[in-house]
């Protein structure tokens, strides 16, 4: 164990070193996601007062602003850049320096992006939650929080960015077919974050749709630990829920093997 | 000028001739963009499917709204998608200098150079919309709405433009400025929706700071209501021109103050 961890921290410590060195892109991905919440949170008031007020599909407006904050924050803190990385290292070829080294592939991969999730967990996380309960008291004027829903939603997270990571590694090796990296990027956050619920919740869908998505991993994304902190779920549906994360985790751990191993024969770099 | 269209139009050719080599990447992209607005369009029919109407729009308006929102995105998209290389990475790898020794304006030397066909995405969303919506939408249809709005177009483009220009120029000051790029074109988020839904500082930001609200809401809102041409028409082409006309000085300033990156 102690060896293992000697072995990766340092791919987290470069993590955590890139995301300060560009600081100033990560502001500007957390000021364009705040940005984004503020216009959905108007769209759904005036949803809200067209409807009359109360409640809508089961969610208060107050539901909603958690909802809404805390979706966004979760998308960011479990974001895999992986299958950009992947594409630009097969792309230059300097994926070859990877293979070479005496680690394992995914986990290298893997902790770079823990750092960087820790910093996030820490500057974004934790803010955004203070926030939100401070609404939340201010709304309602009781305490809402729940300190196990928060513990639940922390080991919730921790499946979402697996499967997220698995997911993002099984768009990368799509960079050994396609180049345009950019419009993939496009394309999978914009299905994503539709099939994710961080969009819509899931919860407003058509029956049949909804009933697909809550079982699809991407539900387990982003959509699973939300409600898991707002605790939209009793005690038996959040294992269920958990059981379902675990299960995604374990099948796409597997087919992201699986194309991996069959990518790697393929893999022909050229001039590196 | 007569020049200048021949330039443009060799360009242009030059584009579409890497285009015919890459066709995947192109329809990579173009597919891309057109499923990233079918999401946001998906998220409007779910929300109809619970109410009537919106701040006093109904759904046909909303697609409305949402159809002529694209037209101006999706036309700046096509003709400038140049600007973010400036302020990604064009001025601080020193690359900038290429466009300072030819005799051509600069500006247009990088808004000419890139021709960004996956704009396709949204201009067909946008004008699929207005077609879908527009039997529905009460519009008030007579030759002077359809006309003045027709040219607002153009001026609603010169909005994104504008904004472009000024942000990717600040890159001549600070190296970089990918990043304010995103985080103002980011904005135009609001203009997808009524602006009346917003709180009454969010609406003066969005109208008078950030002016997006003038490339959808009061861009569609003289056909929507047939009244107050002035407001709404006569907004979008002074907004537009007052802000094309700081963004030339802030990119000519900015032009006097590049250096070039040491290598």
């Amino acid at each position: 164990m102690n060896k293992i961890m000697k072995r990766y921290v340092p791919f987290m410590k470069a993590g955590v070193q890139s995301l300060i060195i560009y600081r100033l892109n990560f502001m500007g991905f957390v000021i364009g996601g705040l940005i984004y919440c503020f216009v959905m949170f108007y769209l759904w008031r005036a949803v809200f007062e067209s409807n009359g007020g109360g409640i809508f599909l089961g969610f208060s407006m107050t539901d909603m602003v958690v909802y809404l904050f805390l979706s966004n924050t979760t998308t960011q803190l479990i974001f895999s850049d992986v299958s950009n990385e992947i594409g630009e290292e097969i792309r230059d070829g300097s994926i070859s320096m990877r293979l070479l080294r005496p680690v394992n592939t995914d986990l290298s991969y893997m902790f770079g992006e823990l750092g960087t999730a820790l910093m996030k967990l820490v500057v974004l996380l934790i803010p955004v939650i203070l926030g939100l309960e401070i609404y939340r008291f201010y709304v309602t004027g009781t305490i809402v929080f729940n300190p196990l829903n928060f513990l639940l939603y922390l080991f919730s997270a921790v499946l979402a960015y697996i499967i997220s990571f698995r997911v993002n590694l099984c768009f990368g090796f799509i960079a050994f077919y396609v180049k345009n990296l950019w419009g993939i990027g496009i394309l999978k956050n914009s299905v994503i974050g539709f099939l994710s619920g961080s969009l819509i919740p899931i919860a407003f869908m058509p029956e049949g749709l909804r009933i697909c998505l809550e079982y699809l991993p991407f539900a387990s994304m982003s959509y699973t630990p939300v409600m898991i902190y707002m605790g939209k779920y009793g005690a038996y549906e959040v294992l269920f829920r958990i059981a379902i994360q675990i299960i995604w985790a374990i099948l796409l751990y597997g087919l992201s093997k699986l194309i991996w191993f069959g990518a790697i024969k393929k893999l022909c770099i050229q001039g590196g | 000028m007569r020049r200048a269209l021949k330039i443009y139009r060799l360009l242009v050719v030059q584009n579409l001739k890497r285009l015919m080599e890459y066709r995947a990447d192109f329809l990579t992209g173009a597919v891309s963009f057109l499923i990233d607005q079918a999401v946001g369009i998906g998220f409007i029919f779910i929300i109809f499917s619970q109410i009537p109407q919106l701040a006093g729009f109904t759904f046909p308006q909303i697609l409305f709204i949402y159809g002529l929102s694209q037209i101006p995105k999706g036309l700046d998209h096509l003709l400038t998608d140049n600007l973010w290389c400036i302020g990604y990475f064009i001025v601080r790898k020193g690359d900038f200098d290429k466009y300072l020794i030819r005799p051509i304006n600069p500006l247009f030397h990088v808004i000419a150079e890139n021709f960004q066909v996956d704009a396709i995405g949204e201009l067909v969303v946008g004008i699929g919309l207005l077609v879908y919506a527009a039997p529905n939408a009460d519009l008030h249809i007579t030759v002077w709405t359809v006309l003045l709005s027709l040219i607002a177009i153009p001026f609603a483009t010169l909005i994104y433009t504008s904004l472009k220009i000024m942000t990717s120029a600040l890159a001549f000051w600070m190296k970089s400025s990918g990043f304010i790029i995103q985080m103002v074109y980011g904005m135009n988020e609001f203009a997808k929706y009524p602006t009346t839904i917003y709180s009454f500082p969010v609406r003066i930001f969005v109208t008078y700071i950030i002016p997006f609200a003038f490339t959808g809401y009061y861009l569609s809102l003289y056909i929507l209501t047939g009244t107050d041409p002035l407001l709404s028409i006569g907004g979008v082409i002074l907004i537009s021109s007052v802000l094309f006309v700081i963004s030339i000085l802030i990119w000519n300033k900015g032009i006097s103050a590049y250096e070039s990156a040491g290598a």
